[in-house]
């Protein structure tokens, strides 16, 4: 048997780590957050994450859209994490933006070998395959997304669709049969956009990303799209909507800020984590 | 526990300016006239390929595919034995105009990203500074990203790349990913990135270096990070220092702003034998003394720093360099400079295939006069017979008159 197909196509059991919900950002070495207060101003960028898990438990790793996950480059990140720290992976772009159909059988099985020290060590929580707004529900598509499914099969999966023809019952249903949570995105309501919804398509855990909710520069690209501050009132209202009809006590929920500029997804996911504790819900945190 | 920020309000006492944080993209097209030729001709995609002179017998390689290189094929290795390592191997000749013209077109892709480009050979290699641009361009991997997938479209090269906090780990991660890929080291992690390397792959380290580092049973460049820079004195002498830097991941050297190279002088000799008769190679080390002499003087230059190269027949390669900062563009004192580093140079008992002197760091000869009338009278009188020397041979031709050194041949077998 390989060594992922332990884990029955969910996130680890994590342990050391208590609670079921875990807030955390989208990525987290970001030079601004220096700037911005978050990190002290001389931290060098290799320090950070461990700095950055005193405060929150999980992280989406987003240099691995960048960078083909290496195992040796993961060995170095969980020496640096507490134990107990969990990680979300996101797909590489030659596999969700750039693929090349060619190469995606030799590049997937790339990806999976350097997921190895995470798994092994038990600290994945889930993997992200986010598409771009472009990546219609068109045959390719489908067949596309169908293909890496297949191939990144006993991994704990979650899709992100942009592109609100993916808004489907049928979606839904094959994500459910085959075991692939449905990224929840809030994002702003903007027409084409994937809109928020409250579906659960994965037995283990819920994932969702905040992208901010700015209507204005979201069409404009580049990282001003995510320059947005929630506010206490818009975090609290999201809790008592989204999650807490969908906290149903058996499942794990990973919760990420994406609107990094200027430290805001940190102090939001500060604010979220305060709340949710405030609430009553089972905070994950290390124990 | 209350998150660690600071201060929130968006003003902070930080100013972005202080911080010192250099991003450095290494991009690379591995084996870089083998990927011209095989966009130029793409059957060549499918087959081991040598870049050397075919029909020669001293020919050496130039350059070789990845396929070439697993099957023992090295560069400067005489083509028939890189035959006989690898006879599928289709042998190209070399097009040096078309590798400077693909050259010059990949840094046409990586110039709207950085003024801080250097690419000093025609070898693939590019290093962008991107210190600070991020808020121009957004992040420094989406830049390396983007040049890839243009230099891709465009030129049908497909580069690998590295980010690293300095030029020296960025090599080191290409070498990594070789031949396809890229390699992200942050700011922090460079001494750890290195520790479980071989020591062979870094830069700066020379085959001598790696003999003398395998008697003391090493292997990994972990191993020498508990290495004190004493220790390293009393193996290495004076190049201890920079060898403990070089472990450690530190290299503070600036990437060259791109159409500002250094201006430099070289000239070679490919020996037609092999040879290790010291006559022979002193009387060439003088004719390549001459040329760089002469070059400076017609461009008024004096040149403070001297390399020579030594290629042995074997394929190892040892360099040497020795800086004078009043520098000189005098023959005779190019050639005892010279003389004094092929001393340090040459150090193995191989037959030289190849000797290549380089005068560098050039500036206007000084104006300041000797403090000594002796030395005074001395420097004028060798800058007069330099001056007439090359008048006459300016006038009736340069072999008119050549200096009895410099004509020295081997003696016969």
């Amino acid at each position: 048997m390989s060594h992922w197909g332990a884990f029955h196509n969910g996130p680890p059991a994590a342990a050391r780590t208590a609670g079921r919900i875990f807030v955390g950002t989208c990525g987290y070495a970001y030079p601004d957050w220096r700037e911005s207060g978050f990190y002290p101003p001389d931290i060098r960028a290799g320090a950070m994450l461990s700095f950055y898990a005193r405060t929150f438990p999980i992280t989406e790793l987003n240099t691995t859209w960048y960078q083909m996950p290496r195992e040796e480059v993961m060995e170095r990140l969980l020496a640096q994490a507490p134990t107990g720290f969990l990680f979300t992976v996101k797909l590489h772009r030659s596999l969700s933006h750039e693929a090349e159909p060619s190469r995606t059988s030799s590049q997937t099985a790339a990806f999976r070998r350097g997921l190895t020290p995470l798994l092994q060590s038990r600290r994945l929580a889930a993997v992200l395959l986010q598409f771009p707004e472009c990546f219609d529900r068109s045959p390719a598509h489908r067949r596309r997304l169908t293909s890496l499914l297949e191939l990144l099969s006993g991994l704990p999966l979650a899709v992100e669709f942009r592109h609100d023809s993916w808004a489907a019952d049928k979606v839904f249903a094959e994500m459910e049969k085959r075991q692939v949570a449905l990224v929840l995105p809030d994002a702003p309501g903007l027409s084409g956009l994937f809109p928020p919804l409250r579906v659960a398509t994965h037995r283990k855990f819920l994932y969702v990303r905040f992208h901010g909710r700015n209507r204005e520069q979201w069409n404009r690209g580049g990282f001003q799209r995510l320059d947005y501050d929630y506010t206490e009132a818009e975090l609290q209202e999201w809790i008592e909507r989204q999650l807490v009809p969908m906290a149903d006590g058996t499942r794990q929920a990973f919760l990420f800020f994406n609107n990094h500029v200027r430290g805001q997804a940190a102090r939001n996911a500060a604010t979220l984590a305060r709340l949710i504790g405030d609430y009553g819900l089972e905070l994950g945190k290390l124990a | 526990m209350p998150p660690p920020w600071r201060a929130l309000s968006g003003i902070t006492d930080l100013s972005w300016a202080s911080w010192h944080e250099r991003t450095i993209v290494h991009l690379n097209v591995a084996d870089f006239a083998v990927a011209v030729e095989r966009v130029i001709d793409s059957r060549l995609k499918t087959r081991p390929v040598v870049v050397a002179v075919p029909g020669q017998n001293r020919s050496a390689v130039y350059d070789m595919s990845e396929e070439a290189y697993q099957s023992g094929v090295r560069k400067g290795m005489a083509v028939q034995r890189a035959l006989r390592l690898c006879s599928q191997a289709v042998v190209v000749a070399p097009r040096f105009d078309r590798y400077e013209r693909a050259m010059n077109a990949f840094l046409r892709h990586a110039q709207p990203y950085s003024p801080l480009i250097e690419a000093e050979e025609v070898n693939g290699h590019l290093f962008l500074d991107l210190s600070g641009t991020g808020r121009l361009f957004g992040p420094p991997p989406d830049i390396a990203w983007r040049i890839r997938r243009e230099t891709r479209q465009d030129l049908g090269f497909d580069p690998i790349w590295t980010l690293a906090p300095n030029k020296l780990v960025a090599k080191v991660a290409s070498r990594i990913v070789k031949p396809t890929g890229e390699y992200i080291v942050q700011d922090g992690e460079q001494e750890e990135f290195l520790k479980p390397l071989p020591i062979g792959l870094l830069p700066g380290l020379e085959a001598e270096d790696l003999l003398l580092l395998k008697d003391f049973h090493i292997s990994l460049t972990g191993q020498l990070s508990p290495w004190t820079p004493d220790q390293w004195r009393v193996v290495f002498g004076r190049r201890g220092d920079c060898l403990h830097r070089l472990i450690r991941g530190e290299d503070p050297t600036p990437v060259q702003p791109a159409g500002q190279k250094e201006e430099k002088i070289q000239a070679d000799f490919p020996f037609g034998d092999d040879t290790n008769d010291w006559q022979q190679v002193e009387s060439t080390l003088f004719r390549l003394a001459e040329k760089i002499g002469y070059e400076l003087r017609c461009r008024q230059r004096v040149a403070r720093r001297l390399t020579l190269t030594v290629d042995y027949s074997d394929g190892i390669r040892t360099q040497r360099q020795k800086t004078d900062p009043s520098g000189t563009a005098n023959d005779f004192k190019l050639f005892a400079w010279a003389g004094t580093i092929l001393k340090l140079a040459w150090s193995r008992r191989t037959r030289i295939r190849c000797l290549k002197l380089c005068g560098d760091r050039l500036a206007f000869p000084s104006a300041q006069r000797s403090l000594f009338a002796e030395t005074e009278q001395e420097n004028r009188r060798r800058d007069s017979l330099m001056s007439a020397i090359d008048r006459i041979r300016q006038r009736f031709g340069k072999d008119m008159l050549q200096v009895g050194i410099g004509r020295c041949r081997a003696p016969a077998a």
